[in-house]
């Protein structure tokens, strides 16, 4: 590390992180004016590269293109020590951030998410509601771009999709009739995946399987190839390969800017009249807790002391059926395939509160198949190809998306002696899944038993708790209306620092039992709307020349 | 034999790791045994490039290297099959999670060779760009659900 050296320009906005939401903040703000700039510890990872072009695509997914920032071990990646946790925190550090890795399984939560306390007495209810957030939820569909169809009965109307459902594949409408003999809900799944061409150069999803390891024809919607190219154009600065190491304010306690190593491994600073954290629910509470100050003694905005408290998961279980004859399940992207909510709303009949969703999911590739897919690998020696036979390309899977409710001992803190590859410390993650959590997983393998039964499957497996599940990574710096007891109001804004905001997972309050995206980019847009409506002083005079740093450093990974 | 130096294989260890192939992935139908496939080779080229791999494949190594019923046949390869299989089972046992960890690396790289993905009747090139087809989404699908009343939970 060397001395730290003052970058020339004040932004008007300084985005820490280029993800889901910090893209959806970037393109918001630039398309009015503002002047960004987003620091991003990753760098490109352009679509002609992902491995699936690939023959070792399958064995990459187990290395340097693994879902576990721990297995992956990029230079660019954090470890998260996990130990204390059943489900790993998983994520991924690039423009795009863990948009690069998702499936793009993109629900909504349900009004009765933003509600819970009042409906059933648990956590807290949100300082807004769904309505609220709706318009945000349409404006990013169109943004991003969404395959499914409405007219869902599990949820209120909402606008029509931009592209019809994707195919269902032989497996889904194997599963469509076990859902359909017992009279439960199912509905196509929204999407953000082309059906048909859609945005910017972006294909329709040929159904090659794994879209979790990037989508080479574009279909995939991941925010380096819809909100960036935008945002760019509109003069956003987007610095890759900067790792921040604390937001800087002064002595009032106002955040100046932040401190970060550049790509040469220099101690720069970068100045901002405001500050937007979109870092992820692991990241953003790591460096709010590095950013400790005389004004902010327990770390940036942690008055509450809720900074790093309140992590939530959506707990996973998964339940595999499978069938005599081949579905030729690896046709399909992983995820995108349909959705129930049958058992979405509490049901006072049961012994836990809430609910969840299924996620229905295909298999994958022969080593997927081999390594286990959901459960232990497959037995080695004489058994082994004859379980394989039995298997491969037979399975149609369930998750059990389960509700997870906030508890103050499910913590983000920094470690007291893990580091990152810069000697930051990194995060430490203690995790207990409650009992309600467990109840609510229970009933829904029960429940998943039951269509895949109904659908014809001859045997059925079953993982309890997936432990490779942390995609969902939430309410570190939630959101609310008591300073005591919430770490940023409805705007996402800090209680205690009224230039700096939070704009992804770390701000949910519950975290329903949907994949959370799209909440956290409609979320962001909304936080984007507001600086636009309401703190317009931050904006500077427009710049006469759009700024080519962004476009020459993109190209050049 | 001795346990794994330098976390590079000798000679002897690839001649183990060959025997240990073809235990854990044996011939069927016209397709060699893993080992006598050759891909041995591969497994140690891909355990090279990645700490948690190679950790994986030198444990194994290493257990097989003290393993008594190997040390008194002159190694793993001096005993017979079904000995191989009680040694790999106990070192399965004993080491769990790397030896899980080096089977899916076996697994991983035997179903990326081609002949193997031929027998199983799988593309044998990358997945991208042809993709595979999957027919269009029909709306009729939907007759039954769409008869349903709305039930979402209203909050208001």
């Amino acid at each position: 590390m060397t001395q730290s050296s003052q970058d020339d320009q004040i932004a008007d906005v300084l985005i820490i992180g280029a993800g889901a939401s910090g893209a959806a903040v970037a393109w918001k703000l630039s398309e009015e004016g503002f002047n960004v700039v987003c620091l991003e510890q990753g760098r490109w990872v352009r679509p002609e590269n992902y491995v699936t072009g690939d023959a070792d695509w399958e064995l990459r997914q187990l290395t340097d293109w693994a879902f576990d920032p721990n297995v992956r071990q990029r230079p660019e990646d954090y470890p998260v020590n996990d130990k204390n946790s059943p489900i790993s925190p998983l994520m991924f550090n690039a423009v795009g951030g863990s948009t690069i890795h998702w499936t793009a399984h993109t629900p909504r939560m349900h009004p009765s998410d933003f509600r819970v306390k009042s409906l059933d007495g648990v956590a807290d209810d949100w300082p807004l509601t769904y309505f609220d957030l709706e318009p945000f939820y349409d404006l990013n569909d169109e943004m991003m771009g969404c395959s499914g169809i409405s007219g869902d009965p599990a949820n209120p109307p909402r606008s029509p999709r931009q592209m019809p459902p994707l195919g269902l594949g032989e497996d889904g409408k194997k599963l469509v009739d076990g859902f359909e003999k017992l009279g439960w809900h199912w509905w196509p799944s929204d999407s953000y995946v082309n059906s048909v061409p859609y945005g910017d150069n972006r294909g329709a999803c040929n159904y090659c399987g794994p879209n979790g390891l990037g989508c080479k024809v574009k279909a995939k919607a991941s925010t380096d190839i819809t909100y960036w190219p935008h945002a760019i154009e509109n003069g956003a600065k987007l610095r890759t390969r900067c790792r921040v190491t604390q937001i800087t304010v002064d002595d009032e306690g106002v955040a100046t800017g932040a401190e970060y190593l550049d790509r040469n491994g220099r101690l720069r600073h970068q100045a901002a009249k405001s500050v937007v954290l979109a870092a992820n629910g692991v990241g953003t509470p790591r460096l709010m807790l590095m950013s400790k100050s005389d004004a902010h003694p327990e770390g940036l905005a942690n008055s509450s002391g809720l900074v790093g408290k309140n992590l939530m998961f959506h707990p996973y279980a998964l339940v595999m059926g499978v069938f005599p004859e081949s579905l030729e399940s690896w046709k399909g992207p992983q995820g995108n395939i349909f959705m129930s909510q049958e058992f979405y709303e509490t049901d006072p009949r049961k012994d836990f509160v809430r609910g969840y969703s299924y996620q229905i999911i295909r298999g994958s590739g022969p080593a997927w198949q081999a390594r286990g897919g959901i459960d232990k690998p497959l037995p080695w020696g004489e058994g082994h190809h004859e379980a394989f036979a039995s298997k491969f390309g037979k399975g149609i899977g369930m998750a059990v998306i389960s509700e997870d409710l906030p508890e103050e001992h499910n913590t983000v803190t920094l470690d007291d002696h893990l580091v990152d590859g810069s000697n930051l410390p990194a995060p430490k993650v203690d995790y207990t899944l409650n009992t309600n959590t467990r109840r609510l997983l229970d009933d829904g393998i029960e429940n998943a038993r039951k269509v895949l039964e109904a659908a014809g499957a001859i045997d059925v497996i079953v993982n309890p708790l997936l432990r490779s599940g942390g995609w969902h990574l939430m309410g570190t710096a939630r959101m609310g209306v008591d300073p005591e007891a919430s770490v940023v109001n409805e705007w996402g804004q800090a209680h205690d620092v009224d230039n700096v905001f939070i704009v992804d997972g770390s701000v949910l309050v519950t975290g329903g039992a949907v994949n959370p995206t799209p909440t956290i980019q409609a979320l962001a847009l909304r936080t984007a709307d507001y600086i636009v409506r309401e703190r317009s002083e931050l904006k500077s005079e427009p710049s006469p020349e759009p700024n080519p740093e962004s476009i020459t450093e993109g190209a050049a990974e | 034999m001795s346990p794994v130096e330098g976390g590079r294989l000798t000679d002897a260890d690839r001649t183990t790791l060959v025997s240990v192939l073809d235990r854990l992935l044996p011939a069927v139908d016209d397709l060699s045994a893993a080992g006598e496939m050759g891909l041995a080779q591969e497994i140690e080229k891909r355990a090279r490039r990645n700490p948690r791999l190679r950790s994986a494949l030198i444990s194994v190594m290493d257990a097989l290297s003290l393993d008594l019923a190997a040390h008194a046949a002159g190694g793993f390869v001096g005993l017979d099959p079904e000995t191989q299989i009680e040694s790999l089972q106990e070192i399965e046992r004993s080491i769990r999670d790397k030896f899980t960890t080096f089977l899916q690396m076996v697994y991983t790289v035997y179903y990326t060779e081609k002949s193997v993905l031929q027998r199983i009747g799988w593309t044998t090139g990358p997945v991208q760009p042809d993709g595979f087809d999957v027919d269009p989404f029909d709306e009729a699908i939907l007759e039954n659900a769409r008869q349903r009343e709305p039930f979402w939970r209203k909050t208001d």
